[in-house]
């Protein structure tokens, strides 16, 4: 089986699973225990006003009717917000949404990449030392920590330090001045003109870019923390397995440096292992960005989720919950394709 | 067992009763033991009926919830027909559980010479038919009610007695509310002393009375391997001998042990009962000395609101409020007690993380000894299903349904305050994890030799996959089981903190956090940080405890290392 038939199977099979999440979300929003009228016009709701509100919803069309004009609806995205942004098209509410997350997602891959990788790899190396123990330990208490309490306490920690605090500097004036912590970054800090009559960034404005990052660190640090964790963690287990395995052994009696003996071998090897880690942060992040965004005050999809679900907004609600399983299931796929391509030795039978 | 026959045929029991020696100081042991704390097991056993009744009750009004949804729209003559048919489905898998536990069979003495399958379906619509008939007689005559109200007497007997049998650990023997008397001592606590003083006694009771039940159980454990047991070796020897010295595990072990102490025992641990403090206030009363040095009385609602840790005034860990009450960990932004808050909220984790993984592995082990043993359509089915529950983002998923069923008003949502639901709900979510998890294995075990020997003898499907798989998989799902709890109990906190999953009277650690959240740079630091440090404790140790059992059960193989438990134990990046 080529690389391409396996890629065509996996994209057929993913039809009856889409078709599966439709109708366990058609089951729960319309004939769950919770009434779509009563939703929308409050338990009161009665008579006429109910009647008119069934009718406009479909409530009284034969069931199938109802499940093909939702079964419509989601694929096409094309419902409307009922509370959270009345009447707005749900695409224009996700789409007002989308770039504060896209850029918390953004930083939240990064953070780690940089931060838990490099020390995975660091304790890999040095086994068993006191530097490998802090950062082993120190790992799998991160995991542990829940991350709305991890936001909790940074805020706490951070707000405490405006005007000098316990630590020593005031994260408010630090690098660019900042009024507030939390809210939602403006994310206008490319200048756009038309040189060559399109639309293109032409100039960026640094300053508004560095109080956009500076915005958005502490909770992406937060959103990375589980992703820290495990990139430590799996790091440190492949660069031991790599650096025992026979090829290394061949590589020193070959009489290379170790520098290139790690870089060359070891680290190409390595990485392996990391690729499902890498994408099962979007995972982690979909999930996770509701308690951040929340607790953050960040205008995002995550906090537009949360409140369209205490707000009982279901069409909003079951629009981004169908969203965000289309981002993974599709990921899904593209990790098992960018598996078979950096490591060839992974059958397409599994 | 030197000298014994290699093929002994004797039962246990019989064992036992030939050689008592080691057995009876043990039983004894036992006996003093549950004759110490027999209140309490007295409770627990009758809220565990509570739940069974809860179940039954449900299961009970299956046919006539189908009923009516097929009423609405077919009509009742068909709503009818539904009703008894779905009734007639419930107590034919009724008798085919009672089929499977009875000890002898009836078409065997019957001797009809029928296919085996034949006799086994026989035999379980004839049940079905006993049982039908059984409750067609309890429900449409007054044998019913009457049967009803004899069992809520009885219980009713039971508790009674539960609540007047003195036991070791309760507070009226070593009591600690008391208050200061105008002569300087203390009055009401245990011997005199000081509350603080009292509470710590108690407390340390509590814990070296589940150490000694530990004690008892491991050397239980261990005069029936010297003496008892047939084999001098077992390979659950070796993962026992390896989980002994598996230090990390062995901390996991014991923060686990602490946590479920911590819940089991949350009326003894507190310091303040729990109906007065948290569920009642306005109803209780209790004394203390005013500050002008009369013995005065107030309810416990009223003395919270004086007593509240909200950055102004703080009752701080280890002291005493103005009302003579001990803090072990202060109290919190609404006056009542931290650590009462935090035991019932151990109980709440500990209810809702076992009903969801037991339910979910209990889901996941059947469904991989299905697919392991038969394949084909419905290993594909399970796949599909596991594989869309999978890509639907787990704790939306969460935070969707129990929205939707606790503002429905929906019934499963009231017990626990929205705990039973959120444990189903996991139940619903995780199982596909578990699945995946164990496929690995089971798939393994369906390979072996002796199953394919089982399979020729003729041995019947579900015997072979009871006998010759499960025990296999077993060791596999507590590893996940362990890792999952941790999970469920960081998404419980996370829903409560963010107002939905449980509310409140029921104290649960995540509403702790949101209460404490503003104050964490005032002086009342200490209502979310003891928290949510009991959050990350707590996660750490099941985290450590699965990384323990996966050691001990399998050390060679590294399945699960980052790959299929880096979701499972960082809580979905909650």
């Amino acid at each position: 089986m080529s690389r391409w038939e396996y890629f065509l199977k996996r994209l057929l099979l993913t039809v009856p699973v889409l078709f599966l999440v439709i109708t366990f979300l058609f089951i729960m929003l319309r004939l769950g225990p919770l009434d779509p009228v009563a939703a929308r016009l409050g338990p009161e709701a009665s008579g006429a006003d109910a009647q008119a509100m069934r009718e406009r919803l479909g409530l009284d069309a034969p069931l199938w009717e109802q499940y093909v004009m939702f079964a419509t609806d989601l694929l096409t995205l094309d419902g409307q917000s009922w509370v959270v942004q009345a009447d707005r098209p749900v695409t224009s509410v996700i789409a007002g949404a989308a770039p504060p997350t896209l850029w918390l997602g953004f930083w939240a891959i990064l953070l780690p990449l940089f931060i838990g990788i490099p020390l995975g790899f660091y304790a890999g190396l040095n086994p068993n030392s006191w530097g490998d123990y802090v950062a082993s330990v120190s790992g799998i208490v991160w995991q542990a920590m829940p991350n709305f309490w991890l936001c909790v306490m940074l805020l706490a920690g951070l707000r405490q330090t405006q005007g000098g605090g316990w630590f020593g500097f005031d994260w408010y004036a630090l690098g660019p001045e900042l009024r507030s912590i939390t809210g939602t970054p403006d994310l206008d800090f490319l200048r756009w003109g038309e040189p060559v009559g399109l639309p293109m960034p032409t100039a960026v404005d640094w300053g508004a870019l560095a109080v956009d990052i500076k915005l958005i660190l502490p909770p992406a640090i937060v959103l990375g923390s589980a992703s820290i964790a495990a990139e430590l963690r799996i790091g440190r287990t492949a660069m031991l397995e790599t650096a025992n395995a026979n090829y290394v052994e061949t590589a020193k009696a070959k009489g290379l440096t170790d520098r290139v003996i790690v870089w060359k071998h070891v680290f190409r090897n390595a990485l392996i292992p990391l690729v499902p880690v890498i994408s099962n942060e979007a995972f982690l992040l979909i999930g996770g960005s509701v308690i951040v965004e929340v607790i953050f005050n960040i205008n995002g999809l995550g906090r537009i989720f949360f409140q369209a679900v205490i707000q009982g907004d279901l069409p909003l609600a079951g629009a981004l919950l169908f969203m965000f399983t289309l981002i993974i299931i599709f990921l899904n796929i593209l990790q098992d394709l960018l598996y078979t391509i950096i490591d060839p030795r992974v059958g397409y039978e599994r | 067992m030197s000298g014994g026959p290699i093929e002994d045929d004797r039962t246990l029991v019989e064992r036992v009763a030939d050689r008592p020696g080691p057995a009876l100081p043990w039983l004894g042991a036992g006996l003093v033991l549950l004759a110490l704390e027999f209140g309490r097991f007295l409770g627990w056993a009758l809220s565990l009926g509570a739940g069974l009744r809860f179940a039954f009750d449900g299961i009970v009004a299956i046919p006539g919830w189908v009923g009516g949804n097929v009423a609405d729209t077919a009509g009742s003559l068909a709503g009818f027909l539904a009703q008894d048919l779905t009734a007639l489905v419930v107590l034919f898998v009724v008798a085919s559980v009672l089929v499977r536990l009875a000890p002898w069979r009836i078409v065997d003495r019957l001797e009809l010479g029928w296919s085996r399958k034949r006799e086994a379906y026989a035999e379980r619509l004839a049940v079905t038919a006993v049982l039908a008939a059984v409750a067609s007689a309890l429900a449409f005559t007054p044998a019913g009610s009457i049967l009803r109200f004899e069992l809520e007497v009885a219980a009713w007997l039971l508790e009674s007695v539960a609540a007047s049998i003195p036991t070791l650990t309760s507070p009226e023997t070593i009591p600690n509310q008391g208050h200061r008397t105008p002569g300087g001592g203390w009055e009401g606590t245990f011997l005199g002393l000081s509350p603080a003083v009292a509470w710590a006694i108690r407390t340390a009771v509590v814990f070296a009375y589940a150490l000694a039940c530990l004690v008892w159980a491991w050397s239980g454990y261990d005069r029936y391997r010297r003496h008892y047991r047939q084999a001098d070796w077992t390979p659950r020897d070796d993962t026992v001998r390896r989980l002994r010295n598996h230090y990390w595990g062995l901390f996991g072990l014991t923060i686990v042990i602490g946590f479920v102490v911590l819940a089991l025992w949350a009326p003894a641990i507190s310091p303040v009962p729990a109906e007065a403090n948290i569920y009642q206030p306005y109803e209780h009363e209790f004394e203390y000395l005013g500050e002008d040095g009369e013995v005065a009385s107030i309810t416990h609602g009223a003395a919270n609101i004086n007593t509240r840790s909200d950055g102004q005034h703080t009752v701080a860990p280890l002291s005493y409020d103005q009302y003579d009450r001990f803090a072990p960990l202060g109290t919190t932004p609404r006056g009542q007690d931290l650590l009462t808050n935090l035991a019932f909220g151990a109980r709440t984790s500990l209810i809702i993380g076992l009903t969801a993984i037991g339910l979910g592995a209990f889901i996941a082990v059947v469904l991989s000894l299905l697919t392991a043993y038969y394949k084909g359509v419905a290993d594909v089915l399970t796949v599909v299903a596991s594989d869309t529950i999978i890509s639907i983002p787990a704790f939306l998923l969460v935070m969707l349904i129990s929205v939707i069923f606790s503002e429905g008003n929906h019934p499963l949502a009231d017990p626990l305050d929205g705990g039973l639901l959120l444990a189903l709900v996991f139940a619903f979510v995780f199982w596909p994890g578990m699945w995946r998890a164990i496929r690995g294995p089971s798939l393994q075990v369906a390979e072996q030799e002796w199953v394919d020997a089982a399979k020729s003898y003729g041995q019947r499907p579900t015997t072979t996959m009871r006998k010759h798989m499960s025990p296999y998989i077993a060791g596999y799902i507590m590893i996940y089981a362990s890792l999952l709890l941790g999970s469920v109990i960081i998404f419980t906190a996370a829903l409560t903190f963010l107002g939905l999953g449980i509310s409140p009277p029921t104290p649960e650690w995540g509403r702790l956090i949101d209460q404490g959240q503003p104050y964490i740079a005032t002086s009342s630091w200490h209502v979310a940080t003891i928290s949510g440090l009991m959050i990350v404790l707590v996660v750490t140790a099941f985290n450590a405890l699965g990384d323990a059992l996966r050691d001990a059960i399998d050390p060679e193989a590294d399945v699960g290392e980052g790959e299929e438990t880096g979701g499972a134990t960082t809580g979905g990046g909650v």
